[in-house]
């Protein structure tokens, strides 16, 4: 019997279709897989079953009762936990103070009833095979700790229903066993799990049955015994695109960037070169280390071991040096790490190039006014006047001007982090051909991507990361998505369902 | 579209604008206005003595100069509580090295000198100690008081220039009659604005240049409204931050100075008490936004006179006896900064209204046209 069905599911935000007319059902007593790449629309489908966003249209039943308008305290009550990426336990607390959160027990004189709460907890943790003491402080737990402490709260306020994003991005290999064994146990008890995970070894161990979406919409659904990694993962990236139109072969130089044996936050033991002029793709999933390598090469987070050398200069020390040494880094996560709120368009243009010239302290307003026309109409900036707020600008334009703020600096090496993320499909085509075009101008990109197909289209290599290493080096030829995906996935190293050389 | 209704609305527009940007300007006038229909009320005229008595007042000239560097400071999003208890100790040290050397520049560096180190304990502490500001400069406003409490009594009578509670510019030193007589409270002829007036002007040019052509000025904004994106954009934050409060250190110690020539003395159980609340005052009638990243530094010069004003119209109602003057000096304070906060909420709310009304619209009228 299916405790939850969601039929016709569609939304849109503004223009932009997340979902459309999706469905996904999950029965009682099962862990089921959710399945998808980045803005496949998993997380838009798990608001709207939360209760965090409302859906445009379709309907919701779950546990036999329709849902027309569900909010976050009716889903609640309802018996839908969400036990979000990044652990939402309240570090200050104890550990039975977080399982009460709320929902305290009180003495007769209306005081809270501290022993009655830590005897539950720990009949609960009995129950479900944990170890952790109730007494504890949460900020001394470790994430695998936390992580259970939040399933177990949410099957003390007996949820039927958990859905577990990315339960394991940060456990090592025996807490995820340790986890699996305890779903597997609550699984038995009648509990049904909505299990997203990017890892495909993961998926094949704990889960029944799957479902997999693209683009937001539903393509494929079934029983995990019936699949194989390979089917699943060509249901996510799709068949179709890698138009060749933008890439051409071009002449590279020589060694411009080189990283040799570099440990450092979330990899270790890296060692890549690149050349000028050359593009290479990073890729990797959420946790895989290509980030925050690319971070490392542009002094934002430190190194322990290993050498980074720049036109034969080996580099160390914060920001400031490796822009000297003209690298320039476009951050992910735009209006975070890049926007300026309260500057206008001009002074956001500039602020890279400030730091570069503090020697000259005084502004020429009319020659940043030229310098950004300039580079306005290469990057083909839609703004009216260089003095408007950054904000009026959309998110594809906002991005084009963080990229002219660094190709204002006259930097040698792009790093780009995500760079398409939340821009329109027209902004993204013009980041493309514009990577393309200071390749050719001699530039070295270097673009950390999740948009597999995109890699295709503009890279001469690609390498995949996993778990903090290196898994692969493509050559252009040889870029898939599909074995992109199964590197990433590391679906390669433990199912083996695969020989796909070239 | 606006064009479309021709000349009237192209001023309503422009007024709009120019509201929004000067808005400070306006507050001023209104102010000001204000403040001359209660001399008149009083059964006097308002004369240009009155605005000049607004431009050589202590809340304009010392606070005003202090609050342009608690400007730069909250623009960095941080606070500094200290400045006041900095003037008291940047006076006591410059009326020192006034009665030992007799010397007008070795007055003027020591004063300066002893603000640039008062904001440089700041500015590490909060900027690379990364421990709040609010905090440090809480605690070094008792630090700088206390310390000049304790020198007052315990240093010879000679180099203090008074017997026991006071720091005082010994009146036999031959430069004491061009450093207090002329300068401290002297005008220039003709219109009689002060001598002192016209140091605080030019530090607002200074600082005004500082923070709207140089590429300092611009990382100052950077960092107050997104510290993070000015940090990967290469900005060396951490200086940014120090760099506030030693800017506001020289300017306090300038504004200790001028407070030696226009008094005389310094008494450091009361001289400066809520000064810095003042300067806070004036940054934010000014215009300059709490939370950082915003304002502009010709506001806060307006802001100072907004002040003043505020506080000569408050001296002026008979009715009000000196008890309950800081009652309304904080009522006319909250209702400007409510204004200021409130303000374009209710303008955000009133424009989200009228977008949700015309996609509804827009909705129906899709609806309309598919069916039919």
């Amino acid at each position: 019997m299916a405790i939850l069905e969601m039929q016709h599911i569609s939304k849109a935000f503004g223009g932009v279709i997340a979902l459309s007319d999706v469905h996904l059902t999950v029965e009682a007593g099962e862990i089921h897989a959710l399945l998808g790449e980045n803005g496949a629309g998993k997380s838009t489908l798990m608001n709207i079953l939360t209760g965090v966003i409302n859906t445009d249209s379709g309907e919701i039943l779950f546990d036999g009762k329709r849902y027309p308008n569900p909010t976050i305290a009716t889903m609640e009550r309802a018996g839908i936990a969400f036990v979000h990426q990044e652990v939402n336990v309240v570090n200050d607390l104890s550990v039975f103070e977080n399982i009460f959160l709320n929902r305290e027990l009180k003495t007769k004189m209306g005081l809270l009833n501290r022993k009655r709460m830590i005897e539950e907890a720990s009949e609960l943790f009995t129950r479900l095979g944990v170890d952790i003491d109730p007494c504890a402080m949460v900020s001394e737990l470790k994430t695998s700790q936390k992580q259970l402490l939040e399933i177990s709260r949410a099957l003390h306020a007996s949820a039927k229903l958990l859905i577990l994003d990315e339960p394991t991005t940060a456990l090592s290999t025996q807490e995820v066993e340790h986890l699996f064994g305890i779903l597997r146990k609550l699984k038995a008890q009648g509990h049904s799990f909505i299990f997203i995970s990017h890892k495909m070894p993961e998926i094949f161990e704990i889960a029944d049955r799957y479902t997999v979406f693209r683009n937001g919409t539903f393509i494929s659904s079934g029983f995990i015994k019936d699949t194989t990694p390979h089917k699943i993962a060509s249901d996510m990236v799709g068949e179709q695109y890698l138009d060749k139109d933008y890439y051409e072969p071009r002449p590279l130089g020589e060694t411009i960037v080189e990283l040799k044996n570099v440990t450092g936050h979330g990899f270790a033991d890296v060692s890549l070169e690149v050349k000028k002029g050359e593009i290479v793709a990073f890729t990797g999933l959420a946790g895989s280390g290509a980030s925050e390598v690319m971070q490392t090469m542009f002094g934002v987070l430190p190194f322990e071991g290993g050498v980074i050398r720049v036109e034969g200069k080996s580099l160390r020390g914060g920001i400031a040096h490796f822009m000297e040494s003209k690298l320039a880094m476009l951050p992910s996560n735009r209006k975070e790490n890049s926007v300026v709120p309260d500057m206008d368009i001009l002074d956001n243009t500039c602020i890279a190039e400030h730091c570069l010239s503090k020697n000259r302290q005084m502004i020429s307003a009319r020659a940043e006014i030229s310098r950004y026309d300039e580079l306005r109409k290469l990057l083909w900036i839609k703004s009216e006047s260089p003095k408007d707020s950054i904000l009026s600008l959309s998110g594809g334009n906002q991005q084009k001007v963080f990229l002219a703020r660094w190709l204002n600096t006259k930097a040698d090496v792009l790093l780009l982090d995500n760079p398409t993320q939340g821009v329109d499909v027209g902004a993204k085509a013009e980041i493309y051909r514009l990577i393309l075009e200071c390749a050719g101008r001699g530039m070295t990109v270097i673009i950390n991507t999740l948009e597999i197909p995109e890699i295709k289209k503009v890279s001469d290599r690609c390498v995949v990361f996993s778990e903090g290493h290196v898994a692969k080096i493509f050559q252009h030829d040889e870029i898939n998505e599909h074995d992109v995906m199964l590197y990433s996935t590391n679906a390669i190293n433990t199912r083996g369902g695969a020989n796909h050389a070239g | 579209m606006r064009a479309n209704k021709g000349g009237f609305a192209g001023i309503g527009s422009f007024l709009a604008k120019a509201w929004k940007r000067y808005s400070f300007i306006f507050v001023f006038a209104i102010i000001l206005l204000v403040y001359s229909f209660t001399i008149e009320a009083n059964g006097n005229t308002f004369k240009w003595g009155h605005i000049t008595a607004i431009l050589a007042s202590q809340n304009t000239v010392i606070v005003g100069t202090m609050a342009l560097g608690m400007a730069l400071i909250i623009i960095t999003g941080q606070i500094d509580l200290s400045v006041g208890s900095a003037l008291v100790l940047c006076s006591g040290v410059s009326i020192m090295a006034f009665n030992m050397t007799n010397s007008v520049i070795i007055t003027l560096l020591a004063a300066v000198a002893a603000g640039a180190l008062c904001g440089l304990i700041n500015g590490v502490l909060a900027g690379y100690a990364k421990m709040p500001p609010f905090i440090v400069t809480l605690g070094t406003m008792l630090i700088y008081r206390s310390m000049m409490l304790s020198l007052v009594r315990s240093i010879d009578p000679v180099i203090t220039g008074s017997s026991s509670s006071q720091f005082a510019m010994l009146s036999e030193n031959s430069a004491y009659d061009a450093l207090r007589m002329k300068f401290g409270t002297g005008s220039l002829p003709g219109v009689s604005i002060p001598y002192i007036t016209f140091v605080f002007v030019a530090m607002m040019l200074i600082v005004l240049l500082i923070s709207r052509r140089t590429k300092y000025g611009k990382s100052v904004y950077a960092v107050g409204s997104n510290e993070k994106a000015a940090f990967l954009a290469g900005v060396n934050v951490q200086g940014v931050k120090v760099s506030v409060f030693v800017i506001t250190g020289v300017l306090v110690g300038i504004a200790a100075f001028v407070q030696a020539c226009k008094i005389g003395n310094v008494t450091p159980a009361s001289s400066g008490k809520s000064y810095e609340m003042y300067a806070i005052a004036a940054v934010v009638l000014g215009g300059v936004s709490m939370s950082g990243g915003k304002g502009n530094l010709l506001g806060v010069f307006f802001g100072a006179l907004s002040y003043t004003t505020i506080n000569f119209i408050i001296v002026s109602i008979p009715q009000l006896t000196t008890d309950i003057q800081d009652t309304f000096q904080g009522l006319v304070l909250i209702a400007v900064i409510l204004i200021q906060t409130v303000g374009p909420f209710i303008k955000d709310r009133f424009i989200e209204a009228r977008k949700r009304r015309a996609s509804r619209k827009q909705a129906r009228l899709d609806r309309a046209e598919s069916k039919g």
